[in-house]
């Protein structure tokens, strides 16, 4: 077993700036209502003299337009489930622990080409994400936190891949670093065991006698005599996340940043689950109970989050909003099984090929989907209906054209009446059309070729029901 | 070191004046052999814009094309028509050998997102072939969209009217289209190579039958309602 334990320093302040940092001080809030405590600040908050453990009234004191924001344990909690549900990209076994999540990664090494990589690559994802955390990686899932709690405290550690060697690299580590009651701790502290060598070295029996039987097993847990089986987080079957903004947020390009750090959370999600997304919808909150609602839909099951928010981003750009944006909400109620896409071997396709869906697709999320279409040819000898546009980039059943006379390339949206200086030459026809009596768009036309003196060539009819005369309806383009 | 001129020749971008220049981008073959003969590489070039200059309508200038866009749509690849003047017509397009699963057309409501349009579908690479008739004439928008061409693959056809001769453009091929006595003729105003001396002539369009009857539309519906 390899455990990689992630370590959030400061949860709440950082999901509180998950959108963007703030400039202004703020600080986290938690204790009695009539004296709350400071329990993280920002930097801001911390260059105004701001300590954790402080009152709020002596934070606000030192601090002029102080934010004071309550601790959500909810939002923490569904803020690590989540975490834990990007995770399952990178193993089957990823589950809440702590400030954090842990993740056993033995299986997963060999597919990232060594836990060094696979470290960096979590890294790398994990501040994507718009987090910062600490990295412990070690046999066992406590040693593992332990690691990561040591290196969120600034200390020097290396990790352990072995259990033979985990006991040197744990010796050297203060026992503060674990879950334990402040009570115990301080009666060690007083015995003169502070770290955890002197803990290691004491008999098991006499410490389980003492501390009770929950610290023993917590540390034959921690050096891996003990086992210490964890369960899976399994992630419900849709993705959700809400996004507050740090400031109000005008116009749609300042959104562009936190909506790709929900969908870089998405696509991991997506990927631990072999799964992709065809509708999404984003909530554009203005407060006051009023929203906006931004639908984006895909040809196929979509997870790619530089791909999804293109398409946003074109979307978005059509959008004319009532207020300010306080939050985001990005909903995805029905995760389908996703087919990753082959990408081109051609040798000299350098080029990214995005392939012909994801250019229609970009098309149609900023002109709209009636602008961009494809052509089929329909059943009926009525000229304006015997094409059909259709979705665009899906194979048709081919109707064979009936060739028994010329059509033009180009059709005029609607006829065009011709004026009595047009001077035509008629080259071919008369060809009469003359059907639709059942659905009252009966036509009656004599149609012909017909050029003029610049050698133009022309599709022409003379109409013999409603208003009469002649008119142009095609080009031979 | 010394390059001789056969070697400098070899240079993408390099020809000698009396010579077409030798393409390294593929082609596709205009389906025209005189037409092909007069075209650097003997084809319509790809990865890079070709101006195609016409003021009349109806003269054929999309069923010249038909051969090189059936041809360019192979490997499952896009048409695109971006802003057409006009609605392209699927029954003559499937008369003319275009597949029509491959059409993919673009009417966008505005000028900006014409050109936007036109450089998603040059850049993607899912395209064959791009044609697009442009509202602009905006060099640093030509310049873009040359750069989008390069970038991608596709044979990049630009329709403008013969007015835009007197401009310069980073296209690397114009060619301009006219009917004289019913027969397209097709000039090369630009070409990587020597000025073309004389227009080429394609039977292209339906023969005329001789000129006998150019009738007053009026005169002539009297006479059918008489």
């Amino acid at each position: 077993m390899l455990w990689v334990a992630l370590e959030l320093p400061a949860l709440p302040l950082q999901i509180a700036q998950r959108a963007g940092a703030s400039p202004e001080p703020l600080v986290i809030s938690e204790g009695p209502e009539q004296r709350p405590l400071v329990i993280c600040a920002n930097e801001a908050a911390q260059s105004a003299g701001v300590r954790e453990g402080q009152a709020i009234a002596a934070a606000k004191a030192l601090a002029m337009d102080l934010r004071v924001l309550a601790r959500d344990r909810l939002v923490e909690r569904e803020a690590l489930e989540r975490l834990a549900a990007w995770g399952g990209q990178f193993t089957h076994m990823s589950c809440m622990d702590g400030q954090g999540i842990a993740l056993e990664v033995e299986a997963s090494i060999k597919l990232f080409s060594g836990h060094a990589k696979l470290a960096s690559a979590i890294r790398r994802g994990i501040r994507d994400l718009g987090f910062h955390a600490t990295l412990g990686v070690a046999p066992t899932v406590l040693a593992a936190r332990l690691f990561a709690r040591a290196e969120a405290n600034g200390l020097q550690v290396r990790g352990c891949l072995d259990l033979t060697t985990l006991r040197e690299r744990v010796a050297g580590l203060p026992l503060f670093l674990l879950d334990w009651p402040a009570r115990t701790l301080a009666h060690l502290t007083d015995l003169g065991v502070v770290r955890m060598r002197d803990m290691l070295d004491l008999p098991m029996e006499g410490v389980a006698r003492r501390f009770g039987p929950e610290i023993a097993i917590c540390l034959g847990r921690l050096m891996g005599t003990i086992a210490d089986p964890r369960e899976p987080y399994s992630p419900p079957p849709r993705f959700r996340a809400r996004l507050e903004l740090p400031a109000e947020a005008n116009g749609v390009d300042a959104l562009l940043f936190p909506l790709r750090r929900m969908l870089v959370e998405m696509e991991g999600t997506l990927r631990g689950r072999g799964a992709g997304v065809q509708q999404l919808v984003l909530w554009l909150e203005h407060g006051r109970k009023r929203r906006t609602r931004l639908d984006l839909e895909f040809a196929s099951p979509e997870r790619e989050s530089d791909f999804i928010l293109s398409i946003a981003r074109e979307k978005l750009g059509r959008l004319t909003l009532p207020a300010t944006t306080i939050a985001l909400d990005l909903r995805a109620d029905a995760l389908l099984p996703f087919v990753p896409r082959e990408s081109t071997w051609l040798p000299g396709a350098k080029e990214q090929a995005i392939g012909r869906d994801r250019l229609i697709q970009r098309l149609s999320a900023r002109l709209g989907r009636e602008r961009v279409f494809g052509i089929a040819i329909a059943d009926d000898h009525r000229p304006d209906r015997n094409w059909t546009s259709m979705d665009p980039g899906h194979p048709c059943a081919d109707r064979d054209p009936e060739a028994k006379a010329a059509r033009p390339a180009w059709l005029l949206n609607r006829p065009r009446k011709l004026v009595s200086q047009d001077s035509f030459c008629l080259i071919a026809g008369p060809e009469r059309i003359e059907s639709g009596w059942w659905d009252g768009a009966e036509v009656r036309r004599d149609y012909y070729v017909a050029s003029n003196a610049r050698g133009e060539t022309f599709w022409i009819f003379r109409e013999h029901r409603g208003e009469q005369g002649w008119y142009m309806h095609g080009v031979f383009a | 070191m010394k390059a001789t001129v056969a070697q400098l020749a070899q240079l993408p971008g390099v020809w000698r004046g009396g010579e077409l220049e030798h393409a390294i981008q593929p082609v596709v073959a205009t389906g025209h052999a005189a037409l092909d003969r007069e075209l650097p590489g003997s084809g319509w070039p790809t990865g890079t814009l070709t101006e195609v200059l016409h003021d009349a309508a109806g003269i054929g200038e999309i069923s010249f094309l038909a051969g090189a866009l059936a041809r360019a749509s192979r490997d499952d690849r896009l048409i695109a028509w971006i802003a057409p003047p006009h609605l392209p017509y699927a029954p003559a397009l499937a008369a003319a050998g275009i597949p029509l699963d491959r059409c993919l057309v673009v009417r966008p409501a505005n000028r900006d997102d014409s050109l936007w349009a036109a450089e998603q579908a040059l850049r993607s690479g899912a395209c064959g072939a791009v044609l697009f008739w442009l509202p602009s004439d905006e060099y640093a928008w030509l310049r873009r969209l040359q750069m989008a061409a390069e970038s991608g693959r596709a044979m990049a056809v630009l329709f403008r009217s013969t007015a835009a001769e007197r401009l310069s453009t980073p296209a690397h091929l114009r060619v301009m289209l006219s009917r004289e006595h019913g027969a397209l003729e097709v000039r090369i105003p630009k070409r990587r190579g020597p000025p073309l001396a004389t227009p080429i002539r394609l039977a292209i369009g339906r023969t005329l039958p001789a000129a006998s009857s150019i009738t007053d539309i009026r005169s002539h519906a009297l006479a059918a309602v008489g």
